[in-house]
């Protein structure tokens, strides 16, 4: 996790974040268009990759061994389990996120005449 | 110390409180950090048992029930408060001073009540003391969101209120026991409501990222730890295994998520973010198992230290930057670095990754639901546990630090702040790697001996650690990869206030239509219509009849001539509508108003 935030703070803050600054000057606030650069992303899939490699050399041990008939208690204990499990959950949740906010965001006036 | 040892510690900190406002400010400040450390001091010295005081209303009070709940309660919440006292040295106001150090009191007097009433007593006073932190901040918005906030939890405390009458009227004890509050489902039902709406369960939810973040700085920090973690801690108490919190707790938590994904306020993710961590806990308390009980008492120690850290991060950037909205701040790492590190700590922590306080704490109520082999709530604790990552552990700290850089370049936090930061920063890392020092002080401690040490966790059940980091890595990812669908807008999300919000505005709107259309069409009818129409009568009918009466005679009198007679009938008229008679005439109908009466009084006897 170390090696995330450091790659986090070391990639973001580099020269070439620059040009995005000159850039959102002229631009409006409300557009954000953040720079990601290359080796933040390659550190980040290099992460991932590690913690794939790590589940390879540990003994894990059982999830939910009484419910044998349960398919997602099965599921738990296959290889790659949780990282498959962080990526759809959160592609979940921000797709519903982003589903909802069609009916739920509105603009900041929008309770000024309430009580 | 027996003295101390009889002393509530509510007391020391409300009755501190008040002394306070008349000492000049440095004064008030060191008072008020001390007294935060004396009552940290005083609820080391208590030892275990329940205290009778003197009667009251008819009742023994118990104000002091100590056990390791309310013990681990009550040092985090006096933490807490030294951690967010030092924190603010540059901002307390008298007032904020008052109002935090007397929340703080009612809430350690809510833990250690062992009776009903003096629960519902400090209950209501931490309502109310909590209420001047937000109105601190002093502007229009945070006026109306205080009014809304006494309005939620008054009406909170009344269906509380209306359970505990029931419960007393039932069993016949205030004991505040689960045995007491189940003795009547009606009387159980209004308690878990009354509590749920502090726990900000949903659909109670609202008023928490409402009110919260129009509170000052400080405010903000304190409000984020109480309220609900009381609700909790009453919850512990009183509700253990009462199912239903399961599938509450569980909705908490992935609402909290889903919410804080689309806010732009950085106050309101962290406040969202809340109403995620509670849900762990009250879908603990639902599972009700000792390993559950004392991870919901672990998590609620833990959350209180790392969300009091983000809200120290936010509070620190809005005090050096007066924006909260994440459309309006970013790149503040230039300038701000080390407040950038220690809300990322604390991101961190509330994101459960290994070595900090979070992971040693989720996980306990993760592995309680598994044991019970409740995989949906398993399921969503585990969706609960990569949200938070993405919103807080992620969202939070890029959004604010990082993101584009709209050129804020404000100081670095002050001294006192980076130090109540810090604090907060050094028991995140302390507790995940010391565990033992945690669990040793949680109710059912005895089932976490054998797994309480470093080598437990993190050596022989490194399997956990590679998969929790893998489900956060992988998060984190998401977040990178769904970054553009995740872009800040300037707008504010519905939430279940828009039913009291707009509600309110309806509830008006046809108050006005209803009572104001009535009144106009009263005013039509009786004053426009009915009222001059009956002058005109009052004032006609007595003419018109004395005419009809008097014309034959005046016809025989004055050999029928038509203009005369008229004449007569507009004289006559005249007068009535004047009201001017000769006294003769009077006279003549007082004497056949008299005769009238005496005939009728004749005919009816």
């Amino acid at each position: 996790m170390a090696t995330k935030k450091k790659a986090t703070r070391k990639n973001i803050p580099t020269k070439k974040v620059k040009p995005e600054n000159r850039a959102s000057k002229n631009t409006s606030p409300t557009i954000d268009n953040p720079y990601i650069s290359p080796s933040f992303w390659k550190a980040m899939w290099i992460i991932c990759s590690i913690s794939l490699l790590l589940e390879l050399f540990v003994h894990r041990h059982k999830h939910f061994e009484e419910l044998e008939s349960s398919i997602l208690g099965n599921m738990s204990n296959w290889f790659g389990f949780y990282g498959m499990f962080g990526l759809l959950a959160c592609s979940s949740c921000i797709l519903l996120a982003k589903g909802l906010s069609v009916f739920l965001k509105e603009k900041e006036d929008y309770y000024d005449d309430t009580p | 110390m027996t003295l101390l040892d009889n002393i509530p510690p509510a007391f020391l900190l409300i009755i501190g409180a008040f002394i306070l406002l008349i000492l000049p400010s440095s004064a008030r400040k060191i008072g008020a950090i001390a007294l935060a450390g004396f009552g940290f001091y005083a609820i080391s010295q208590l030892s275990e048992g329940s205290r009778v005081l003197p009667e009251f209303l008819g009742f023994d009070l118990t104000l002091l029930r100590v056990d390791s709940t309310s013990k681990a309660f009550g040092y985090i919440f006096t933490l807490s408060a030294f951690g967010a006292l030092v924190f603010s040295w540059n901002e307390q106001s008298r007032l904020q001073n008052t109002a935090a150090l007397a929340y703080v009191g009612s809430a350690l007097g809510v833990v250690f009540a062992g009776d009903m009433i003096s629960w519902y007593l400090f209950w209501e006073m931490m309502a109310i003391s909590s209420t001047f932190l937000v109105l601190a901040r002093n502007t229009k918005t945070s006026r109306l969101a205080a009014q809304r906030y006494i309005l939620v939890h008054l009406a909170g405390g009344l269906v509380l209120l209306t359970g505990i009458l029931l419960a007393i009227h039932e069993s016949g004890s205030i004991d505040f026991t689960k045995e007491n509050i189940y003795q009547n489902a009606t009387a159980k039902n209004f308690i878990l409501i009354g509590i749920l709406i502090n726990a900000a369960a949903v659909p109670f939810s609202s008023w928490l990222p409402d009110a919260y973040p129009e509170s000052t700085v400080f405010g903000g920090i304190i409000l984020s730890a109480y309220t609900t973690k009381t609700a909790v801690y009453t919850l512990v108490r009183g509700f253990p295994g009462e199912e239903i919190l399961i599938p509450i707790g569980c909705i908490m938590a992935v609402y909290g998520i889903i919410y804080a994904l689309l806010e732009n306020d950085m106050r309101r993710i962290l406040a969202y973010s809340i109403i995620n961590q509670v849900g762990f806990m009250v879908c603990g308390v639902g599972i009700g198992t000792k390993l559950a009980i004392a991870g919901v008492v672990a998590h609620a120690f833990c959350h209180i230290i790392y969300k009091a850290l983000l809200w120290m991060s936010a509070g620190a950037v809005l005090y050096r930057t007066g924006k909260s909205k994440c459309t309006e701040l970013g790149g503040l790492y230039k300038t701000m670095p080390i407040t950038m590190v220690l809300g990322t700590i604390g991101a961190l922590a509330i994101s459960g990754v290994p070595f900090t306080s979070g992971f040693i704490s989720k996980t306990l109520i993760t592995a309680s639901a598994e044991n019970q082999n409740l995989i949906w709530a398993w399921l969503a604790l585990e969706v609960a546990s990569a949200g938070v990552f993405l919103h807080a552990g992620i969202k939070f700290p890029f959004f604010v630090f990082f993101n584009v850089d709209r050129g804020l370049r404000p100081k670095e936090a002050p001294r006192a702040m980076v130090a109540g930061m810090g604090l907060m920063a050094f028991f995140c890392i302390y507790l995940g790697v010391n565990p033992n020092h945690l669990y040793s002080i949680l109710p059912n401690n005895e089932i976490l001996s054998e797994k309480n040490s470093f080598y437990e966790i993190y050596v022989y059940h490194f399997d956990h650690v590679v998969t929790m980091f893998q489900m956060l890595i992988f998060s984190g990812l998401t977040f990178f990869l769904f970054l553009p669908m995740l872009r800040r807008t300037p707008t504010i999300s519905i939430d279940f206030d828009w039913f009291y919000r707009k509600g309110a505005k309806l509830f008006y709107w046809s108050m006005d239509k209803a009572f104001n259309s009535i009144n106009k069409a009263a005013e039509h009818i009786i004053i426009k219509t009915f009222l001059p129409t009956l002058v005109q009568f009052i004032v006609v009918a007595p003419a018109t009849i004395t005419v009809f009466l008097l014309r034959p005679i005046w016809q025989e009198s004055l050999d029928a001539d038509k203009n005369s007679i008229k004449k007569r009938e507009q004289e006559l008229i005249a007068k009535f509508s004047s009201g001017t008679f000769p006294v003769a005439y009077s006279a003549v109908f007082v004497l056949i108003f008299i005769g009238i009466l005496i005939f009728l009084g004749r005919s009816s006897s």
